[in-house]
């Protein structure tokens, strides 16, 4: 279990952030940047072959794995885009496009010399794709028939899948009961296939409404609701719907 | 001894020289090239923001018809503005508006990362991605809106959306009284990021 995926109603963490900045730092501009780039790059893309040499996926979900993958204590403890860093320099390291000997050199380079130049290289088709694929996105909408199980006002359960990696289930949801607020039109992919956790092929999504007083019984504020967007993997009927509809 | 609780005293110039080194190492590699970072920034601040967002809110608050429009199908309402191509771009692909009220008060969260609606408002604030906020706000709304300045009274309801899946939200705040006389493009000076998470509403001046 990962504290990443059950952050939702953790409780004792003192003050939130009020900061309305996007970067607080000027080099947390460029991680952004290239990450953006390398989801623009990734190989699963529809998108224009370009000279780039990434040749691998990259997508939110690799940025996210890294996320959850880390000592929960450092989860808290490094910036946002300081756990970006970390993420996309040990992926660039372990699928062999760079060493971390020379990426360990050249910080050290640029750590005595912060004004040494870039290089200046590369052609503008790459960039070019990373506009484009600004522009239009990667629904993961597919055009496939699929069944809807609920619809609008069904009472459903929350599935607690076996998550190891990854999930799109946050914690505090699993083994609670819900209510469709919204089904949603078409089916949709997740990013990759999370594995016995369920998600990644195209499955209906629901938005369902939960109770606060009975995900936090005796512990949540008065007239709220809370609404999840989730795969359709995550629910399952009622029990003891399941009887009643057998019994009929 | 553990240094788990210890930044390094060079934290910020370390990190700069890392992700300098990075990025050089990627374009010597044929991996990016030496505008892709800045292509990437210049689109965010030209073309995908919260500017886009201000437009549709003030849009909303002028024509009712459009804000029933906006909140019945998102993307076909704002498809019908004159935004800058890309609105069902990345992050923006499949995107929900919901409406402040009377009774009711929006407020989007992702508990899990920091998902956000980058065509109409551009890149997470650090309080929306802090795992402090993810943590609280789907427990305590009223609390956490609090540290924000904004009271939110018990009589109305707190809806608290969780970002899960492939929706991308965002709220439209009220319209504030006393701005019946100013235009679109006035409204629009009144609409942050903030009062589109629903951690602010929007104020006369």
């Amino acid at each position: 279990m990962k504290l990443q995926h059950y952050l939702g109603g953790l409780e004792n963490l003192g003050p939130v952030s009020t900061d309305v900045r996007v970067f607080v730092e000027p080099w947390e501009t460029r991680i952004f940047g290239i990450h953006t780039a390398m989801m623009a790059l990734s190989s699963q893309l529809s998108l224009p072959k370009t000279p780039s040499t990434f040749t691998t996926v990259w997508t939110w979900a690799d940025l996210r794995k890294g996320a959850e993958s880390l000592n929960p204590f450092d989860y808290f403890k490094y910036r946002y885009y300081e756990k970006w860093l970390g993420g996309i320099s040990g992926y660039f390291i372990a699928n062999g496009y760079i060493t971390a000997e020379e990426l360990d050199a050249l910080t050290e380079e640029y750590y005595k010399n912060p004004s040494k130049p870039l290089p200046v290289a590369g052609a503008a088709e790459i960039d070019e794709r990373v506009v484009q694929y600004l522009v239009e996105g990667d629904s993961p909408k597919r055009d496939v028939q699929v069944t809807f199980e609920f619809t609008v006002g069904d009472t459903i359960a929350i599935r607690n899948v076996p998550s190891v990696e990854h999930t799109r289930l946050p914690g505090f949801l699993r083994d609670k009961t819900g209510t469709i607020e919204t089904v949603y039109d078409g089916a949709y992919t997740y990013l990759c296939d999370t594995g016995p956790d369920g998600v990644g092929e195209a499955m209906p999504v629901y938005c369902v409404r939960f109770e606060p007083a009975a995900l936090w019984p005796g512990n949540a504020e008065p007239n709220f609701s809370l609404y999840a967007d989730l795969y359709a993997s995550y629910l399952a009927p009622l029990e003891g719907e399941i009887a009643t509809a057998k019994a009929a | 001894m553990d240094d788990r609780f210890k930044y390094r005293d060079d934290r910020e110039a370390y990190s700069a020289a890392r992700v300098r080194a990075l990025e050089a190492l990627l374009i010597k590699k044929g991996v990016i090239t030496d505008k892709s970072v800045d292509t990437v920034l210049d689109f965010f601040e030209t073309r995908m923001g919260p500017f886009n967002g201000a437009k549709i809110v003030a849009k909303a608050w002028s024509d009712p018809a459009f804000k029933d429009r906006l909140v019945a199908d998102t993307p076909k309402a704002i498809a019908e503005l004159n935004l800058p191509e890309g609105m069902a771009g990345a992050e923006g692909e499949h995107m929900r508006a919901v409406a402040n009220g009377p009774h009711v008060h929006n407020l989007i969260i992702c508990t899990l990362c920091s998902c956000y609606p980058w065509p109409v408002l551009g890149l997470p604030p650090y309080w929306y991605k802090d795992p402090t906020f993810r943590s609280r706000a789907a427990r305590e709304p009223r609390a956490v809106l609090k540290e924000f300045g904004l009271a939110v009274p018990d009589a109305v309801e707190i809806k608290v959306w969780d970002s899960s899946a492939q929706i991308r939200w965002f709220v439209v705040p009220e319209r504030p009284a006393g701005t019946e006389h100013l235009s679109e493009m006035e409204l629009e000076a009144l609409i942050t990021p903030e009062t589109m998470m629903g951690v602010a509403v929007a104020k006369a001046s």
